[in-house]
């Protein structure tokens, strides 16, 4: 038992940082503004942060398979417009058609990020950065940029709707949160996403299908985004034309604040659903301090680097063990296993 | 050409000593270009270099500079090129003490080295790689290119190449992106150019070109140290040498001083007693378990044929590029070849990846630790089962009761001393290297590829893995072992083929393989040669 303690607590170490800010950011602002620790503004918090969660979820896989996925913005738009001309065209049932929404997602995430990264190996950030700017055009073209505004009750409620006294998207947050942690380390699936992040070739050579894994993390993002755009769309009673092109970054930084690396190989959804609670309670408490809200991204800016540095300090702490002097002390030639080594060139090696 | 022996060369390496001093300064009236002497460099616990000297006597000589992997060769570069800095010891270039505090510096002294892994900008052209770390000709609107280009070609016609100065490098061969690092070195005024195994990855009329480079470099009066493991290009190109062994220099003097046999001698030392071989031979009725006839992959492999019988232990021996390496690569479907067979327990065998040889029952211990053989971030728990559950549905528990056991039980076996939880970048790399062999002994494998199996491992741990192999040879498992180190090989394995250039040289029963055989055979030395040698004495 006190065995099985220790073990949960040393689990928790790279996302302690943020929950240390998190817990002073709940202190500080409960002292400071009795309003904040009211259930109503905490329901509040969790209702904004719900589509950031959700994306944030599925962004924290992709960046443990060594990803990074610029698209999420344009896909939950996508999806959200998809959405829309269903129901409002009458052409299926709003329950179907959420269903629907989510596996489009996931067809686009796999198919234009997917596919190009697991099996033509292309570059992840050009390949995002490729299929967020081609679906944004896609999106305006589609709604020939006019809101297509939701009749549908179903949709609504999933915005807005209050069950037993709580938010609708709070279940919603909590069965993804639940689905994947489970993924994450209930499952093979899960460990394979590790491990092709901790070394693609060790992991491929391991017998792990890391091209079919790498398709199935953006699979999974663009599923997220797609139930993003569903709850957006939800709260705002209507799909629009705006890409948020800024909520895939915002998840990018969600996750590392949760400790996930960008190097890939380790990480969790725990430390991102932190993460994503951090720039809630922040927003929220601003808010109520009437500070201006733009403060916000600032303080999250100065947060994420004085996480990022301390982790990577006790990372160096850690890891200093791997190369020791004897190690320098028998050279041994070493040849890249297929792929040529990417490694560029030093400047200093060269300058005379 | 080959070094002529001059009435029997002296068969033990340590009256090469007596040979040094005939060479030391006192006795030579000039004071030599380049001397290197009392040298002494430690690693943590490791005495790499251990008093050890160079000397060039005089502009325009090539000079080999010999050892086996370890010897303390990479390490007296990196002192004389400025990247390391020596414990002990002095440098003296024409006499006058110098010391360098980084590579500017050495070259700066005009000491250039062209290492094994070129250092070019791949993106930039020809010209600016031949001119890069210098200023370029400007003109009235910034950089003259014309100027440039032309000042770039005359550096190249000195190597006596042609290339197009605007070509991109990454467009060249790996030959000529040499030579364009030669004629680098050249625009600086070299006065000794390092080449670090130059001819690793050329093919033989390369290899004469880069010859005909380093003679008209030798009229121009620039010395050249050159590494080589191949004994016949030594012999070739080389005016004296210098032989490390265990960090000290053992032999040193002019080329005629030496025979293919007594330099493999000098670089091997002494038999050591084999303390710990392996004992009883593998039954000649025991059935095949791989068979390969005729395979030839280009640029790799040349027409390999190749039997392993049931828990035999085969040794693949050879230098880097000989074609060891990609042969484990192909058996494991991981590189074409284009033509031949491969038959594995009777049925053929195509290309088809990874898992098709898992599938197959075959187990890969790869070179490269801890980018191929392990994943640093992951608990060496989910490290070990992660071959033996290639195939289990994706969404099922890997944590279940059965397989954790398993890789307790197999932790257990090979005395891996971590916690199954921690990651494996926490473990010491002795035990990072069991983890690699003990995930594929889950699931008991057919046959197991290893290559360098105890490379960067201490020395307990490395006799610990060879215990290990010899057991689970025990058992049945058949294994290829591919190793650099020739001792490694004569310890473990039934039988040991020597690949040179990607052909199979020669085929050496346990007990005919020793490591100063193995050495000679590695580089390029043919079996005619080493009995003619044996029988002049």
């Amino acid at each position: 038992m006190k065995q099985a303690l220790s073990n949960a607590w040393s689990s928790t170490r790279p996302f302690r940082p943020v929950l240390a800010v998190v817990i002073i950011l709940f202190a500080l602002f409960a002292v400071w503004q009795p309003g904040f620790r009211t259930g109503l503004n905490i329901q509040n918090i969790l209702g904004s942060v719900s589509v950031l969660f959700v994306v944030s979820m599925g962004m924290t896989f992709v960046l443990i398979s060594g990803g990074f996925d610029l698209s999420a913005g344009a896909i939950a738009a996508l999806c959200g417009v998809f959405l829309g001309k269903m129901i409002e065209g009458n052409i299926m049932p709003a329950a179907v058609a959420v269903v629907l929404t989510v596996l489009f997602g996931a067809v686009l995430g796999g198919a234009a990020n997917g596919l190009f990264v697991g099996v033509f190996r292309l570059s992840v950030f050009v390949v995002t950065l490729a299929s967020m700017t081609a679906l944004t055009g896609v999106v305006l073209i589609w709604t020939q940029t006019m809101s297509i505004y939701i009749t549908s009750p179903l949709i609504l409620n999933i915005g807005v709707a209050h069950i037993a006294g709580l938010q609708a998207p709070i279940y919603i947050m909590v069965a993804v949160f639940a689905i994947f942690l489970i993924a994450q380390s209930r499952t093979y699936f899960g460990r394979d996403i590790f491990a092709t992040g901790g070394s693609y070739t060790a992991a491929r050579l391991s017998g792990v299908r890391t091209e079919r894994t790498i398709i199935m993390v953006y699979a999974v993002s663009g599923a997220c985004a797609g139930l993003a755009g569903v709850i957006a769309v939800g709260r705002v009673g209507a799909a629009t034309p705006q890409v948020d092109a800024g909520l895939a970054l915002q998840a990018v930084a969600a996750v590392l604040l949760g400790g996930t690396l960008l190097t890939g190989g380790s990480g969790s959804v725990v430390g991102t659903a932190l993460g994503v609670l951090f720039i809630g309670i922040l927003q929220n408490g601003l808010n109520l301090v009437g500070v201006e809200s733009s403060w916000q991204y600032v303080v999250t800016g100065i947060i994420l680097l004085i996480s990022v540095m301390g982790s990577r300090a006790g990372g160096r702490r850690r890891g200093s063990k791997s190369s020791t002097a004897s190690d320098c002390a028998v050279p041994t030639p070493s040849v890249a296993l297929g792929t040529p080594s990417l490694g560029a060139p030093s400047e200093d090696t060269n300058a005379g | 050409m080959r070094g002529a022996s001059q009435g029997g060369a002296p068969g033990r390496a340590t009256r090469y000593r007596a040979e040094m001093m005939l060479d030391a300064p006192q006795s030579v009236p000039v004071t030599p270009l380049l001397s290197m002497t009392g040298l002494h460099k430690w690693f943590g616990g490791v005495h790499a270099l251990c008093n050890a000297r160079m000397v060039l006597e005089k502009p325009g000589v090539v000079h080999a500079l010999m050892g086996q992997n370890g010897s303390g060769k990479s390490t007296i570069l990196n002192v004389l090129s400025g990247q390391l800095k020596p414990d002990e010891g002095t440098i003296a270039l024409d006499g006058q003490q110098v010391t360098f505090h980084s590579p500017p510096a050495a070259l700066a002294h005009g000491i250039s080295m062209v290492s094994q892994e070129t250092a070019l900008a791949e993106e930039l052209s020809v010209a600016e790689n031949v001119l890069l770390g210098r200023r370029l000709v400007r003109g009235r609107f910034g950089i003259d290119w014309g100027a440039t280009r032309d000042r770039a070609r005359a550096v190249l016609e000195q190597v006596g190449v042609d290339y197009d100065p605007s070509c991109p490098v990454r467009a060249l061969r790996p030959d000529q992106k040499q030579m364009v690092e030669i004629a680098r070195a050249l625009s600086t005024n070299v006065r000794i150019l390092v080449l670090d195994e130059p001819t690793s990855s050329l093919n033989e009329e390369e290899t004469r070109s880069l010859f005909a480079v380093i003679r008209r470099l030798k009229e121009r009066g620039v010395s050249v140290i050159y590494v080589s493991h191949r004994l016949p290009e030594i012999f070739e190109i080389a005016d004296e040498m210098t032989v490390l062994r265990d960090g000290v220099t053992v032999a040193e003097g002019p080329k005629e001083r030496f025979t293919a046999r007594s330099l493999v001698e000098a670089m091997v030392g002494a038999e050591k007693e084999v303390v710990d071989r392996r004992v009883g031979t593998t039954d000649a009725e025991t059935a095949t378990v791989l068979e390969i006839r005729g395979l030839t992959a280009r640029g790799a492999l040349e027409n390999v044929d190749l039997d392993v019988r049931e828990g035999e232990i085969l040794g693949l021996a050879g230098l880097v590029g000989s074609g060891r390496r990609e042969l484990l690569e192909v058996i494991y479907g991981l590189r074409h070849f284009e033509a031949g067979t491969i038959t594995q327990s009777g049925q053929a065998v195509q290309r088809e990846g990874p898992r098709a040889a898992i599938k197959r029952g075959i187990g890969f211990v790869p070179a490269d630790r801890k980018t191929e053989g392990v994943i640093l971030p992951m608990p060496v728990r989910d490290n070990l089962t992660m071959p033996a559950t290639y195939d289990r549905q994706r969404l099922r528990n890997p944590r279940s009761r059965k397989i954790e056991d398993a890789a307790a039980a197999i932790s257990k076996l090979l005395s891996i001393k971590a916690d199954l939880r921690a990651p494996v970048a926490t473990l010491s790399g002795g035990n990072q290297q069991k983890v690699v062999l003990g995930k594929w002994l889950i699931r008991t494998p057919k046959l197991l590829l290893l290559d360098e199996p105890t490379r960067g491992v201490d020395v307990a741990a490395k006799a610990e893995i060879h215990r290990h192999l010899r057991d689970i040879a025990a058992q049945g498992i058949t294994m290829l072992v591919s190793s650099s180190e020739y001792d490694e090989l004569y310890q473990i394995c039934d039988r040991i083929l020597v690949l040179f250039r990607g052909r199979v040289v020669a085929a050496l029963p346990r007990e005919e393989a020793t490591e100063s055989r193995l050495a000679a055979l590695a580089g390029g030395a043919s079996e005619h040669e080493i009995r003619a040698t044996r029988k002049a004495e």
